[in-house]
């Protein structure tokens, strides 16, 4: 496996940062006597190939020492095959002058904006060649490439440290080339943001320890996916592989195709082939292919994210989500794409103008969740207060907090189509030792009903 | 030297290779060579037994203000020259800076005792699948389920630049980590060493089965603000978070809490300390940027003293460099922070609490506002209630929304032994360690609850 990475950060009218990396290697997970090992190696020749493939045996042999019962693993059709990610304007191929000067120009346009502590731009372009082979006779050659990046505007005063950031914090990134970053309007928006940040500082406080009707923005919806439907349908947190860490899920298996996870509105989708995804490939690190199918339909769970191992388990087939953060890390099951689907209530300024009283949150700026994922609490970067269907007074320090299917069970409304983006959270933790992983998620903004926002006094 | 490490030797031969393939007026190599070793299990068996052997290096190539960096792993001729002039050709291409002094001077680094202990470099997946059993067993010998790892992990740190600069380090530490869990509640334990020889895994069996005997059946307890014990888990993420806001960037873009507080009281009677010579953590007496590393008192008696730097903050900020630089240039840290003993023990501390909490550990912690150093996050692994002086009943798990600096304005003891502790998502290099003390805090406020 190879990966290339170039990241650059422009601050306060500075290039504070470029970084050009590659790394190559090749990891070997073997299973002897009914157990796991894994050994990995950067020198990449046939000596040291002998040499990791008996290490990861001897780890197998020492993993046996506690084992209960022999790992067993679904079937999958060993195939050969090749997969590239699509993309129009290759990253790499450019120059870096041409690169740079996107992050330049928006960040300038940020800082003509008096009233500003510090001004951000930043890019990222990644690129993954993998080879997976397996002994029952897989062959396949992927290229995954991916571009993100985004501004942010930083003020400070009356005590108050404020951000806006667009299109999402700097974490933004999808699956594809330099013409993601370009469809996002960054000049335009520069000075908006710039604006807002300075308007934050003078904003009233969100209401205090209020129950209330919340609207999300696309990008936070998205968010809040990931934390609280992405990470519980894991199927080995679900059967207690992450219990000392990452944590376990309350989705366990018993409730699978039975449990209400949300209201009929909510419909949640895997599927590691939707366009520009981050968790879009064409086989997961097991050699499965990628699918698609659903985590919740109807407001239902019926589906779980599996390796082959825990399909097992369950006594189905995995469908295809085991990676592995480079080449130095054994393969763990992550999210592909987990999307909640597009409803029909039209617009942002739609589903506005249908909210008597309420708060539209926007951008997320703190997140947290339990280790079974059920009680949460997030802050955004900014919101407005909604009255009589119209957008009134901005509020700074904005959050809500709940539990997951209370919450989701209280969603009565999701736009169309038309204001579905497909979001990424490029850096999703979990596993020891730990691994960052890349992960799509398509949303719309929503409406919550009876939510309690305000935590912070 | 074992097979495990690099040793100085190569890593000095491939760090002076980049600096002679770099054209620029100055360039820097940063080589880091790690092998990561970690046993992990779950359900009481071993699922996931993982080692690696890595080693990368990262060129900084400066031509008057212009610079960048390239990293690589492919150590050969050909990679260590390409990402040499790769950092070249980008800093040849990247726009002036008017604020970048250049790379810092050599200066000389002091003696540090060794964070290398060569028992922990040498251990086999044998010794390390040993100590999982043996966490597994305590537990299933009373019908418990055992979560958790053992890891050892050996790493070295190389910096040289032209101007001639040459800092190396290698580095041991050893961990176990242990979640024991039964039907209805669970508890938590680790320990880190230098040396694996010393690394007390029937201590961490003992704590985490003990404590989840009494985790069971947690009852419904409100949220709300209460007097709190925490050990030395959940002090740890405290010191971690003020530990990103002691430093002079925090400061220079407005969002530390002791930005224009200097000689200020800012917490309670408590004294943090960045000390990189501490022979009880994983010392190591220079940075990224092959600086000395101070011994800098950041608090002392609740008072802010002073922040870190690194090069490049301290020239902007008009600041003398404490030898603070973390791998990502312009990010100074503390790496080796303590938090100063107290005088009693940790069963004194929960006697002295009328009504209370006792907190074991804390889980995805947020900020919420930084300036304030509010941080949400949930409670974890053993929470129970304490009632004159003593542990009541398990509770289910609190979020808590709390200033971390202010509910340190309400120290009201402080054990008198320190746990050594490292961050549980470090990626695989360790950057930074602390050294904490279980609290007693007047306040902590609660602001939910989850379900279990």
């Amino acid at each position: 496996m190879r990966r290339d990475e170039e990241n650059a950060l422009v601050k306060n009218g500075r290039l504070d940062a470029v970084d050009r990396s590659d790394s190559f290697g090749f990891g070997v997970r073997a299973m002897a006597d009914g157990a796991w090992g894994f050994a990995a190696s950067q020198i990449v020749s046939a000596p040291e190939a002998d040499r990791v493939g008996a290490l990861a045996v001897e780890i197998a042999k020492a993993s046996a020492l506690t084992k209960k019962r022999d790992a067993t693993l679904a079937p999958v059709e060993a195939v050969r095959a090749t997969y590239e990610t699509p993309v129009d304007l290759d990253p790499f191929a450019m120059s870096f002058d041409d690169r740079i000067k996107l992050l330049m120009a928006a960040e300038a346009r940020m800082r003509e904006r008096k009233g500003l502590r510090t001004t951000r731009a930043a890019y990222a372009v990644w690129r993954e060649d993998k080879l997976f082979m397996s002994s029952e006779g897989a062959e396949i050659a992927q290229r995954l490439t991916e571009v993100g990046g985004g501004i942010a505007a930083e003020a400070v005063g009356n005590g108050e440290l404020q951000i806006r950031t667009y299109p999402d914090g700097l974490r933004y990134q999808n699956a594809g080339g330099w013409e993601i970053l370009t469809r996002w309007d960054l000049m335009v928006n520069a000075e908006r943001v710039a604006d807002e940040a300075v308007a934050l500082l003078s904003a009233k406080p969100c209401p205090q320890d209020t129950i209330t009707s919340v609207i999300l923005s696309g990008n936070q919806l998205s968010l809040q996916c990931h934390e609280s439907c992405g990470h519980p349908i894991e199927l080995d947190r679900a059967l207690g592989s992450e219990a000392a860490f990452a944590g376990t899920s309350f989705l366990t298996p018993d409730k699978l195709g039975t449990f209400r996870y949300g209201s009929a509105q909510v419909n949640i989708r895997i599927d590691a082939t939707s366009k520009g995804g981050l968790g879009t490939f064409g086989f997961d690190d097991e050699g499965v292919p990628a699918s698609e199918g659903w985590a919740v339909k109807d407001g239902i769970f019926v589906g779980y994210l599996m390796s082959r191992e825990t399909a097992a388990a369950l006594g189905t087939r995995s469908n295809g989500t085991m990676r592995a953060d480079g080449w130095a890390r054994v393969p763990i099951i992550r999210m592909t794409n987990v999307s909640v689907m597009p409803g029909n209530a039209g617009t942002l300024d739609d589903l506005i103008a249908d909210t008597d009283d309420g708060i539209l949150m926007d951008t997320n700026r703190s997140w947290s969740i339990d280790d079974k994922r059920f009680n949460f609490q997030f802050g955004t970067e900014i919101g407005w207060e909604i009255k009589k269907g119209k957008r009134r007074d901005m509020v700074r320090n904005p959050t809500y907090t709940g539990l997951t299917p209370e919450f989701w069970g209280s969603c009565d409304a999701i736009c169309s189509e038309s204001e579905w983006v497909m979001w990424g959270t490029p850096n999703c933790g979990k596993g020891q030792p730990g691994q960052g992983a890349h992960t799509g998620h398509g949303a719309a903004p929503a409406r919550f009903r009876d939510v309690r926002v305000g935590v912070i006094k | 030297m074992n097979g495990i490490l690099f040793g100085e030797r190569e890593l000095r031969t491939i760090a002076e290779r980049a600096m002679r393939a770099a054209k620029g007026d100055q360039a820097e190599a940063l080589v880091i060579g790690k092998t990561v070793s970690l046993t992990r299990f779950a359900n009481s068996a071993i699922h996931q037994n993982v080692t690696s052997r890595e080693a990368e290096l990262r060129v900084r190539v400066v031509l008057g203000t212009r610079r960048a960096t390239a990293t690589t792993n492919r150590l050969d001729d050909d990679g260590i020259r390409r990402a040499a002039e790769l950092a070249s050709d980008l800093a040849r291409r990247a726009p002036e800076d008017p604020t970048f002094p250049g790379l810092p001077a050599p200066r000389p680094i002091p003696s540090a005792p060794s964070g290398y202990v060569e028992k922990t470099a040498e251990a086999t997946p044998l010794d390390r699948a040993r100590a999982a059993k043996t966490l597994c067993d305590k537990a299933s010998a009373v019908k418990l389920i055992a979560a958790g790892f053992v890891a050892t992990n050996v790493q070295e740190i190389a910096v040289a630049s032209t101007l001639g600069t040459w800092a190396y380090a290698p580095q041991t530490y050893a961990e176990a980590q242990i979640a024991a869990i039964g039907g209805d509640g669970s508890a938590f334990a680790q320990r880190v060493s230098t040396d694996v020889t010393g690394l007390d895994v029937e201590g961490a069996a003992a704590e985490a089965v003990g404590k989840a005997a009494i985790a069971q059946h947690p009852r419904d307890l409100a949220p709300d603000t209460y007097e709190v014990v925490l050990t030395p888990y959940a002090v740890r993420d405290m010191v971690s978070f003020l530990g990103m806001q002691l430093n002079g960037l925090a400061v220079e873009e407005g969002r530390s809490f002791v930005g224009g507080k200097i000689g200020q009281k800012v917490t309670g009677p408590i004294t943090l300390v960045e000390d990189p010579f501490d022979s009880r953590s994983i010392p190591r007496p220079f940075d990224f940027e092959g600086q000395p590393s101070d011994r800098v008192a950041l608090i002392e008696n609740g008072v802010a003293r002073a922040v870190v730097y690194d090069s490049v903050t301290a020239h902007r900020n008009k600041a003398i460099n404490t030898g603070h630089a973390l791998p990502f240039v312009g990010l100074p840290a503390p790496m080796h922070l303590r938090l100063e003993a107290g005088d009693k023990t940790r069963e004194q501390l929960v006697a002295g609490v009328k009504k209370g909490v006792l907190v074991t550990r804390f889980w995805y912690t947020r900020w919420v506002h930084q300036l304030r150093t509010i941080v949400t996050g949930m409670t974890r692994d053993g929470t129970f209630a304490i009632v004159d002086g003593e542990i009541a009943h398990p509770v289910k798990n609190f979020r808590f929304t709390q200033s971390y600096h202010e509910a340190l304005g309400g120290v009201r003891g402080a054990s008198k032994d320190l746990s050594l502790l490292v961050a549980g998502e470090q990626f695989g290099l360790m950057t930074s360690c602390q050294r904490v003390p279980a609290l007693h805090l007047a306040a902590f406020t609660f602001t939910g609850s989850t379900r279990y």
